[in-house]
């Protein structure tokens, strides 16, 4: 067990704690917000 | 801009009753996402072009690939700044040739992206194991940080655009930077003492068909530019901002590429050149400069990041547009509230290109990566001849007219042509694997997917009824 | 105004299943030429490995020049070990029937796809613009 054995263990945690931070707020979004409302906006809008 | 996109989309009271992406990017943004996801070509793939046909077929297929690129940029910045939305050519393929065209331009998009974006990841992986093991751990396992990469840059993108594509100038110039100083490093003012063209040059290894063959992978020194257009929905005065930040980035990305080619073919033979992983990591190894050494570690890394980084970009926004019109699920159509950002097409495709980087060979991956990229030039080519035939000059405003029209279509189209033939060669296999993959992908659209797309809907732009329909 | 078209309306699962389909498909099209070893691949098979560990190969033999060999020899290669890259070279001879099925292949693909984009495109300005094109 190295410094370059950790900084793996490190870079696994890592990826799971953000990949885990946007599902968990993307769950929220869907819950706080109405579908409707998330998929209105339109093309080309200026 | 509407009052919905200016509204501050807070709590659940007081909703806007529409949504939309933030218009916050200026010129150096799009400079930075156009130059950001190709510069990782010059510090690995453009050298297998040197294996397919010599150091000097390289050099003239990168001339030659060069022009393509041009007309590319050209007819690009005429379409983009007319038809400003997110999606960029699957938005135009819509408005210009039909829906079929409009699904297979935006899958080229998010295949093309998708892929690099894994071989990126790989990139970074396969120098930490390097680094890792000159300082003596054997056999570095570089998943995590395969994994890690794509992880903050995703993390990134969902965050919002603006900070995203910041953070991408400052990488893409420190790439940049890092072969400036290279190629001032190996004294070009001196030939023989470093550089060793005159030693190590040789003619066509294979003659003029391998400098045919070569223009595959000297695509790579470019490949992605077009991504620029991506950004249009998101971009403050599109029709100014996207031609100048595209074309700026195709003269920095000629001048990269000129100055990679100096350095290497003067460093390496072209046997080993050709097969190189790294091969500008390689070069600055050969000058024995520890401290040379260190900046292209670093720019390699940095360049692979800020490529990974606008592929996210660009790929979400081609899935999300696409979810948008109902060609995909249109749950993928969201945008979130507070970040503005297509976060479910961001969220959806990180364990894609995960098991990408994980599944697949990178040369097949760059292979089905530039592929696709082809494909979508040679839409560019036919959709450009359509444009200007539906909607003559002065029946729409058009933010930017590109000059000689219809001569770099033509031009644009036989020089797809002679790279289909240059795949061909060597990789006829893989060519005939990805078509089978979009004939597949069409068939499921025409039969199963097209019900769920409202027809009136596809057609957003202000414009007349296009002449001869 | 030209009829208005209202597509049905899509389920959760639907929606699940189309996202899948499209990546299954990228994958089975994806390594479907790595299983079948149809292409030129960038690491030499381990035979020709093996036979150049056999014959002691020297740089002349090699055709390196004494600068390329010292070029070779900086990157911590010896002839033994640059032989299998040097000699692995690309077969360029053209199969007329692979490359006429190649060719029927693309051009067939952009004829079926702007032929039925037309057709859709028609049905999409129709009911944007009305009946009676111009």
């Amino acid at each position: 067990m190295d410094l370059w054995d950790l900084l793996s263990y490190a870079a696994w945690a890592v990826s799971v704690l953000l990949f885990l931070w946007m599902l968990i707020d993307a769950w929220g979004v869907g819950r706080k917000f109405q579908e409707d409302f998330l998929l209105s906006s339109r093309e080309g809008e200026e | 801009m509407s009052e919905a996109t200016t509204a501050a989309a807070g709590g659940s009271s007081g909703q806007p009753t529409r949504i939309a992406l933030l218009k916050v990017l200026g010129p150096v943004h799009v400079w930075a996402l156009g130059v950001g996801i190709v510069l990782v070509g010059e510090f690995m793939g453009w050298n297998f072009s040197v294996g397919k046909g010599g150091a000097y077929g390289s050099l003239i297929a990168c001339w030659v690939v060069g022009l393509l690129y041009t007309c590319v940029a050209m007819i690009d910045s005429e379409v983009t700044s007319t038809v400003a939305a997110a999606g960029g050519q699957y938005t135009q393929a819509k408005h210009i040739v039909g829906p079929l065209m409009a699904f297979n331009v935006g899958l080229y998009l998010v295949m093309a992206y998708t892929m690099l974006e894994a071989g990126d990841a790989l990139v970074v992986g396969d120098l930490m194991k390097a680094v890792a093991g000159e300082f003596g751990h054997a056999d570095l396992d570089p998943r995590p940080f395969v994994v890690l990469s794509i992880a903050i840059l995703a993390w990134l993108n969902y965050r919002g655009v603006f900070m995203t594509l910041t953070v991408n100038f400052v990488i893409t110039a420190a790439a940049f930077l890092a072969i400036v100083i290279l190629f001032f490093g190996v004294a070009p003012w001196e030939p023989g003492k470093v550089l060793l063209h005159k030693e190590l040059l040789i003619d066509l290894p294979y003659g003029w068909i391998g400098v045919i063959a070569a223009m595959q992978f000297a695509m790579w020194y470019y490949l992605g530019i077009e991504g620029t257009c991506q950004a249009a929905e998101e971009v403050r005065s599109a029709g100014r901002s996207i031609p100048l930040g595209t074309m700026s980035g195709m003269i920095t990305l000629l001048i990269a590429a000129s100055l990679t080619w100096y350095v290497a073919a003067g460093l390496m033979p072209w046997e080993y050149l050709g097969q190189a992983i790294t091969p500008l990591y390689d070069a600055a190894k050969l000058t024995g400069n520890g401290t040379l050494q260190v900046i292209l570690f670093v720019g390699t890394i940095f360049s692979a990041i800020a490529s990974a980084n606008g592929c996210i970009n660009d790929a979400s926004r081609a899935w999300f547009s696409m979810g948008r019109d109902r060609y995909l699920p249109t749950w993928f159509g969201a945008v979130h509230p507070r970040y503005r950002t297509p976060y479910r097409a961001i969220l959806f495709l990180i364990p894609i290109a995960v098991v990408f980087a994980f599944q697949a060979p990178l040369d097949q991956v760059i292979s089905f990566s530039i592929l696709s990229g082809l494909l979508g030039y040679t839409f560019m080519s036919l959709n450009m001849m359509k444009f200007r035939k539906q909607w003559p000059l002065g029946s729409i405003k058009r933010g930017y007219v590109h000059p000689f029209h219809p001569l770099p279509a033509i031009v644009l189209l036989v020089l797809c042509v002679a790279t289909y033939f240059a795949t061909f060669l060597g990789y006829g296999a893989t060519l005939v694997a990805v078509m089978a993959f979009y004939i597949l992908a069409s068939a499921w659209f025409v039969f199963h997917r097209y019900k769920f797309v409202r027809r009136g809907d596809q057609f957003t732009m202000p414009w007349p009824r296009p002449k001869g329909y | 105004m030209a009829q208005h078209y209202e597509p049905p309306k899509q389920a959760g699962v639907g929606q699940f299943i189309d996202s899948i389909v499209l990546m299954v498909l990228v994958f089975i099209c994806l390594l479907a030429p790595v299983y079948l070893k149809a292409d030129h691949s960038a690491a030499p098979p381990p035979e020709v490995q093996a036979e150049a560990a056999k014959a002691a190969a020297t740089w002349q033999s090699l055709g390196q020049t004494p600068a390329q060999a010292q070029q070779w020899e900086k990157l911590g290669y010896t002839p033994e070990t640059a032989q299998p890259i040097v000699e692995n070279r690309f077969d360029y001879t053209v199969d007329p029937t692979a490359l006429i099925v190649t060719i029927a292949v693309i051009v067939g693909y952009f004829v079926f796809v702007f032929r039925i984009s037309d057709r859709e495109y028609r049905e999409v300005v129709r009911e944007r613009f009305g009946n009676g094109g111009n």
